[in-house]
């Protein structure tokens, strides 16, 4: 058992007490996640603070300055965590603290036992034989189905589930009855109580809280009820998370683009395929002569709404785009930005011809004023389509995962369960198409749309400079 | 041996994935209902304001209908014209 081992103990433990805390607080309370965290938190520091110690006593350093040095901040820092450790069992709930800090010991124990059982005979006598592997797994799955189910039941006696729902059951008439309209207790609810005017708008609050998947910012506002800061995250939850993105993508860009090489390797080479792929895309569809200029907001825009679309499929993250506030927002940017192309290449008396459908005969201009609102209202119409269709398409995405999701909760008989059958990973592929189909349509008709206000490019390369200055 | 010929479409040549072309046929709906919506409540507005309730909304339907098409068409031009390029 050397540091290898103790690294692959460090690298299991952040990730499964990660999925621990967020599941405890997700099912259970968001403070005792907290202090599953907490406590596997300390419990992994606490193990580098020993073996710094240990490394820097016997090793190769052992008697040097450097070695001397390590092992005094391993000390210091031993003396900063038991000190934290105290005020942490003062705040929080000692039980899972205590759950949190013997996580990465029960790791160990279990990755000792399985490197001991995968060497011995008897493992290599089962797992050589196919037969013999498929009886072993048979009589796993089975002792598994048996013993959750004994779990359950066992669990389902104590009072600890059952008491919190016959409690809202016999509060929740006077002044909670309305907001139990999205559950099973809507058939019984009476006619007045849905009538109630102040009452209404619980029961709308409540139903939206419970749309989607939960993710980190609603896990805080439950944590910290009181807290400003959580209430302030909640109400900008969506800004919050468009923000993170942009700044996930600004960073992104920065480290590709930091230490740039001729011959790219990694990062670089990844995004130097990307912008070069959609360099080439839009440049094929805006044309040779404008499309360069215009590359850098129309790829931009692409990958900021792949990520904002792709971002609510990441467990306890959210997508932007399911809100209509950011849809809206990213097609109004497209309408100003086209309109303002419009201005300044054709010329204000360029754009209001353009807007008049381009009259050049009698004809022409007895229509023009039939063209003129015609125009306007198919403009009008580009912003309000494009936001729609891209709002519309993930937050169905998103409502059709949370169907699944919640239909693979109920099909397990062990309903007390935090966990069920991952039905909503069938549809991961078709999120995943649908995500980057969305985006495409979004850029791909941006980009038609600056076409449609630049002067034509085929009459430039024919020479016909004059007549090239008016647009669709 | 002469080398193998590609059968394939030439839309199918310059467009791969075909993302491009599905993107493109995906905007068509929505503009076709979009445009009628709004001319309908700019009328509708119109109405409201001036007290000529239906004649502003039934013209701004009408504009809208004629609109979306002409939009419509106008896209799947460009369309046309940019996979020809």
């Amino acid at each position: 058992m050397g540091l290898e081992f103790l690294a692959r103990v460090r690298k299991t433990s952040t990730w499964l007490g990660g999925v621990m805390a967020l599941m405890a607080a997700t099912y259970v309370s968001p403070l005792l996640g907290l202090a599953f965290a907490a406590g596997a938190l300390w419990s992994l520091v606490n193990l580098q603070l020993i073996e710094q110690l240990v490394v820097s006593l016997t090793g190769t350093a052992r008697g040097t300055s450097a070695g001397t040095r390590t092992s005094g901040f391993a000390l210091l820092g031993m003396l900063f965590l038991f000190a934290s450790g105290a005020v942490l069992l003062v705040l929080l709930s000692p039980e899972a603290l205590v759950a949190g800090f013997l996580l990465p010991l029960a790791v160990i124990v279990v990755k000792a036992g399985t490197k001991i059982l995968l060497g011995s005979r008897a493992w290599r006598g089962i797992a050589n034989n196919r037969w013999r592997a498929g009886i072993a797994a048979l009589a796993l799955a089975t002792v598994t189905w048996f013993a959750l189910g004994a779990l359950t039941n066992a669990g389902g006696q104590t009072p600890e589930h059952s008491a919190p729902t016959s409690e809202h059951a016999q509060t929740a008439p006077p002044e909670g009855a309305p907001g139990e309209a999205g559950s099973g207790a809507a058939g019984t609810a009476t006619p007045e109580a849905h009538g109630d005017a102040t009452a209404e708008p619980h029961g709308e609050a409540s139903e939206e809280k419970e749309e989607g998947f939960t993710n980190v910012i609603a896990l805080l506002a439950g944590a910290f009820p009181h807290a400003a800061w959580a209430h302030f995250l909640e109400h900008y939850e969506v800004l919050v998370f468009s923000l993170f993105i942009a700044l996930l993508l600004l960073y992104v860009a920065f480290v590709a683009s930091r230490n740039p090489q001729l011959v790219p390797s990694g990062l670089q080479n990844g995004v130097e395929m990307v912008v070069e792929g959609l360099s080439g895309f839009f440049i094929s569809i805006i044309g040779p002569k404008h499309g360069p200029r215009f590359v850098p907001f129309l790829g931009t825009l692409f990958i900021y709404i792949l990520s904002m679309n792709l971002f609510g499929l990441i467990p306890f993250m959210h997508s932007p785009t399911a809100s209509l506030n950011v849809t809206v927002a990213l097609a109004l940017t497209v309408f100003v930005y086209v309109q303002f192309i419009g201005f300044k290449e054709l010329g204000p008396i360029g754009w209001l011809d353009h807007m008049l459908g381009s009259p050049r005969d009698l004809t022409g201009w007895l229509l023009a004023p039939l063209m003129l609102p015609i125009h306007i209202l198919g403009e009008l119409a580009k912003p309000i389509s494009l936001s729609c269709r891209l709002f519309g398409n993930i937050f169905g995405e998103d409502m059709l995962l949370v169907a699944f999701a919640s239909l693979g909760v109920t099909m397990l008989p062990f309903q007390q369960l935090p966990f069920g059958i991952p039905m909503h990973a069938l549809f991961f592929p078709l999120a995943l198409l649908g995500s980057a189909l969305q985006a495409m349509v979004f850029t791909v008709l941006t980009s038609i749309y600056i076409l449609l206000m630049l002067p034509h490019e085929h009459h430039d390369e024919h020479g016909h400079e004059a007549g090239a200055q008016h647009a669709h | 041996m002469a080398p193998p010929q590609d059968k394939r479409p030439d839309d199918q040549k310059r467009d791969p994935s075909g993302m491009r072309s599905a993107a493109t046929l995906l905007a068509i709906p929505s503009l076709l209902i979009i445009s009628p919506l709004v001319g309908f409540f700019l009328g509708d507005f119109g109405d409201k304001r001036f007290h000529t309730s239906p004649w502003l909304a039934l013209t701004g339907l009408a504009l809208g209908f004629v609109a979306g098409g002409r939009e419509v068409w106008i896209i799947y031009k460009k369309y046309l014209e940019t996979q020809e390029r």
